[in-house]
């Protein structure tokens, strides 16, 4: 355009009007401005959009719901919290079979009604734990006061009165709307069932752990020197009396745990649902009582954070749908913490030699392209090779050479949360050197130069010029990594994540830290109770609660990961030319 | 094969008194009581239908024994068989019984056949959404509905709500078909019995679990899929089946598949590794003995699935040569 416009200055008029017309926008940039704008804007839309869904019914998850008690048309009457509420068209049938005024009005809603899912709890009961009514079926609805949301050990929630709370045979005096001093009762019937817990999981735990390990001392002998070698008789002999002493210590224990359970039954309450239905438990076996319409807002909150705490430090109960998430969450943030741990060294060595030692021609060309391709395979096939390399082949192998006594059941031959940490650097690795490369190739020649010109080594170079100065980048590379990996599930479900693991893989038993032992996924703990679970419409909410707590997580490692970062960015400032 | 073995509970069930299983376990059942010396590690891998049931017997398990570490993987009852044959697990739950070629492949490995526990009832039903007035369905159009082959002797190929009967919105709607992978027992179950070995249809939307099909059916108002009884919501509701065309339709109720009026019940498996020839270590037998105990069973209502009988328990106990309650 400019070059007309010089050459043929008697067009200038004509020139100009094409400018106007043609040239002036794209020069700008304004539609480009637009499609980069447009296409952000759709970004944190969509972004924005999800966490919003995610939090929205995440918060609130927790928050005590106000427990309705309707009486319907039929005399009967039902309570809950109501879920979630719909239009809906009447089916014919149904709508012949109402009274003449009902039906009129249906008919001028255009045939539509409205009715609510309840939670109406009680299991074991009702068998079944939620229920819609329509509202031409509703006579009338209340709040009483008394109506209290019970949350249980077993069977889910149960709504309704309490009847009777029985502490050691005496009753205790009627209160508004939970018996007086029931407060205290419940604690202790609670402290009890904790200590009884201590006993059975932990005391318990460690004298079997000892018993184990002594018959697999023996048993370890018994492999090398065969069943009837003296030093196996001997060995033998040798852990009787500590056998004894160990089952003598379990008797006490147990007898220990017995009585408290005793006791326990002893301590009872009963229950009532609105249509008069009663049932008898242990208090022990209620974990919460939540008296929805009688709370005040300070009381709610206690209702919400108490809850909170509960999911964030219990183990979960009831096939994963109730109690917390702790194992998981352990779980999840030790795997994630081992993935970064091998891939780190493991990324970052391959792309120093790629970017700084190898000669660079269609060999290396080639690894680059095989690395970026890499990214793209997808994550289930690394973990079809997790299972059939590590588990099955190195893990296999290490059983029959280290672990023979505990053969036929697998220690290292399975899914633990080693091959699975292992598995995932894997699928993280090219992100890693790929981010590395790139860190170095950004750091200038020019400081190279100047190191090397003052008689460092190439070596000493790379440790004292150009490696400080590529970690920021190199940090970034990981943090990608941290969160690929952490929000990764396919591939672990074949390479050690379980549905329950009975124990976490860190204790207070010697080596402490057990990497043979499988593990709880948050990842996969969604998936789970999105998709496996009996009821579905009561693990929804536990779904986004659960995804929260996996992004918060992942949010928490990626700022500490920021942080340490922009630390060391800093550090280096200062030393740049 | 399993309608056979579902003969033996009605047989079983007949010398009963029906009424007592409204909802509850048979009384009969024995009262699970913890003996001392059982201690040991415990891995089950299997269906994922019987997921939820194994872990809360476990739960129920591990308060009777503390010191019993159990671990719990499923991903589909073909994973079982190949895990008990590698010895990587003690316990294999499915949700079919072992194909033939399955259990010759553990004969070869072992010598013997691998032992079965019945642990619970289980009917599949066909779910609609909860506002479907469809009534009732023969087993021959379930097979029209979801079969491309219609071995069952269906005529005609059933795409549309109309074809089925209902009138007005529901009449020109497609049919929209959800049902289970092909890892699961009850993807298996279904096209035994209910599509007569007939291939599923393309357009069968296939789900990763039981769960996601009710959630499925729950969230598409013209939906169909099928499911264990147990996964059942407010939100969608089972069609009564009857066994051939005219007969009458039975719901997935407890009472009914005791009967064996209802066409789509099964047992639900778990295989051991067991010699004929040697005792069960402790642990693998007080862990049999909690399944058809009181506790045990209560566990399968709580998870929806339907209790056996006392006497059916005693027979397979028998079985497996574990004395009936030696614990009480």
């Amino acid at each position: 355009m400019t070059t007309e416009t010089l050459t043929a200055p008697s067009n200038a008029v004509a020139a100009r009007r094409r400018r106007t017309f043609g040239s002036d926008v794209s020069a700008s940039g304004e539609p480009a401005q637009w499609a980069l704008g447009g296409a952000l804007a759709l970004g944190i839309v969509l972004i924005a959009g999800f966490l919003l869904l995610v939090f929205w019914n995440g918060v609130a998850t927790f928050f005590p719901k106000p427990i309705v008690a309707l009486t319907l048309t039929d005399g009967s009457t039902i309570a809950g919290p109501i879920r979630r509420s719909e239009e809906f068209r009447v089916p014919p049938n149904e709508l012949a079979s109402l009274p003449p005024p009902v039906q009129a009005l249906i008919r001028d809603d255009g045939g539509m009604a409205e009715r609510q899912l309840i939670q109406i709890g009680n299991f074991d009961l009702y068998n079944e734990d939620f229920r819609w009514v329509p509202s031409y079926l509703v006579a009338g609805a209340s709040r009483p006061r008394d109506l209290v949301l019970m949350e249980r050990l077993e069977w889910g929630p149960f709504v309704g009165r309490v009847k009777q709370v029985v502490e050691d045979g005496r009753p205790l005096a009627d209160g508004d709307p939970l018996p007086t001093g029931l407060d205290a009762v419940h604690r202790k019937a609670r402290d009890r069932w904790q200590q009884i817990r201590r006993i059975e999981r932990g005391d318990i735990g460690v004298v079997n752990h000892d018993i184990d390990g002594i018959r697999l001392e023996v048993r370890r002998l018994e492999l090398r020197h065969g069943p009837d070698h003296e030093r196996v008789v001997a060995a033998r002999r040798a852990a009787e009396p500590e056998l004894a002493r160990l089952r003598t210590q379990y008797d006490t224990l147990a007898a220990e745990a017995r009585r408290l359970r005793q006791e326990d039954a002893r301590t009872t309450i009963t229950l009532a649902d609105t249509g008069g239905r009663e049932k008898s438990m242990r208090l022990s076996e209620i974990t919460r009582f939540v008296p929805a319409n009688d709370l005040s807002l300070l009381g709610a909150l206690g209702v919400y954070f108490d809850r909170w705490g509960e999911f964030l430090a219990d183990e979960p109960r009831e096939a994963n749908t109730e109690g917390g998430v702790m194992p998981a969450i352990f779980g999840t943030f030790v795997m994630t913490l081992m993935m970064v741990l091998v891939v780190a060294p493991f990324g970052v060595l391959t792309a120093l030699y790629l970017r700084e030692y190898a000669r660079q021609g269609r060999i290396v060309a080639i690894v680059r392209i095989s690395v970026n391709n890499l990214a793209g395979v997808p994550s289930i096939v690394y973990g079809v090779f997790g299972v059939g390399f590590f588990a099955y082949l190195v893990g296999g192998s290490i059983d029959q050479w280290f672990y023979a006594e505990r053969l036929p059941s697998p220690t290292f031959g399975t899914g633990g949360i080693l091959w699975a940490s292992l598995t995932l650097a894997l699928l993280t690795v090219p992100v890693v050197i790929v981010a590395t490369e790139e860190a170095l190739s950004a750091v200038p020649r020019s400081v190279r130069e100047g190191s090397l010109a003052c008689g460092a080594s190439k070596w000493q170079t790379i440790k004292y010029i150009v490696l400080p100065r590529a970690l920021p980048g190199i940090m970034t590379g990981l943090i990608l990594a941290m969160a690929r990996g952490a929000g990764e599930v396919a591939p672990l479900m074949l390479v050690g994540v379980v549905k329950l693991a009975p124990e976490l893989p860190m204790d207070g038993f010697f080596p402490f830290i057990h990497l043979e032992r499988s593990f709880m996924h948050l990842g996969f703990h969604i998936y789970d109770v999105g998709f496996q679970s009996r009821n579905s419409e009561a693990g929804k909410p536990m779904v986004f609660v659960t995804t929260m707590l996996l992004i918060g997580l992942i949010f928490v490692m990626n700022l500490a990961a920021i942080v340490i970062r922009n630390r060391l960015k800093r550090k280096f400032v200062g030393a740049q030319f | 094969m399993n309608r056979n073995l579902l003969g033996v509970a009605v047989v079983a069930a007949g010398l009963m008194a029906t009424p007592t299983f409204a909802q509850g376990v048979d009384p009969k059942l024995p009262t699970y009581r913890a003996v001392s010396g059982v201690s040991g590690n415990l891995k089950s891998i299997g269906s994922d239908t019987l997921n939820n049931l194994m872990t809360l017997w476990t739960e129920g398990f591990r308060a009777a024994y503390p010191n019993v570490q159990i671990e719990i993987e499923g991903k589909g009852s073909s994973t079982a068989p190949p895990a008990l044959i590698a010895g990587t697990s003690n316990f294999g739950p499915m949700s079919r019984p072992m194909r033939a070629a399955e259990s010759d492949e553990f004969q070869k490995k072992f010598g013997y056949k691998p032992a079965v526990v019945r642990a619970a009832v289980d009917a599949l039903a066909v779910y609609v959404h909860k506002d479907n007035p469809i009534r009732c369905l023969s087993l021959q159009q379930v097979d029209a509905i979801f079969s491309k082959a219609r071995k069952g002797g269906g005529t005609k190929d059933l795409v549309r709500w109309g074809d089925v009967g209902l009138t007005g919105e529901w009449a020109d709607k497609p049919i929209s078909l959800y049902g289970r992978n092909s890892a699961s027992g009850t993807y298996g179950y279904f096209k035994e019995v209910a599509l007569f070995n007939g291939d599923y249809k393309d357009s069968v939307k296939e789900q990763p679990g039981s769960s996601t099909v009710v959630q499925g059916v729950a969230s598409d108002k013209f939906a169909m899929g099928y499911s264990g009884v147990g996964y059942k919501t407010a939100d969608v509701r089972s069609v009564p089946i009857s066994a051939r065309e005219g007969r009458t339709c039975f719901d997935a109720t407890a009472e009914n598949a005791y009967a064996g009026d209802y066409p789509i019940s099964r047992f639900l498996y778990i295989y051991v590794n067991k010699n004929p020839n040697q005792a069960f270590e402790p642990v693998r037998a007080e862990f049999i003995r909690f399944i058809y105990s009181r506790q045990g069973q209560e566990a399968v209502v709580k998870d929806g699935y339907f209790p056996v009988t006392a006497d059916l328990a005693a027979q397979d106990l028998k079985d497996l040569g574990i004395t009936v309650g030696s614990g009480s």
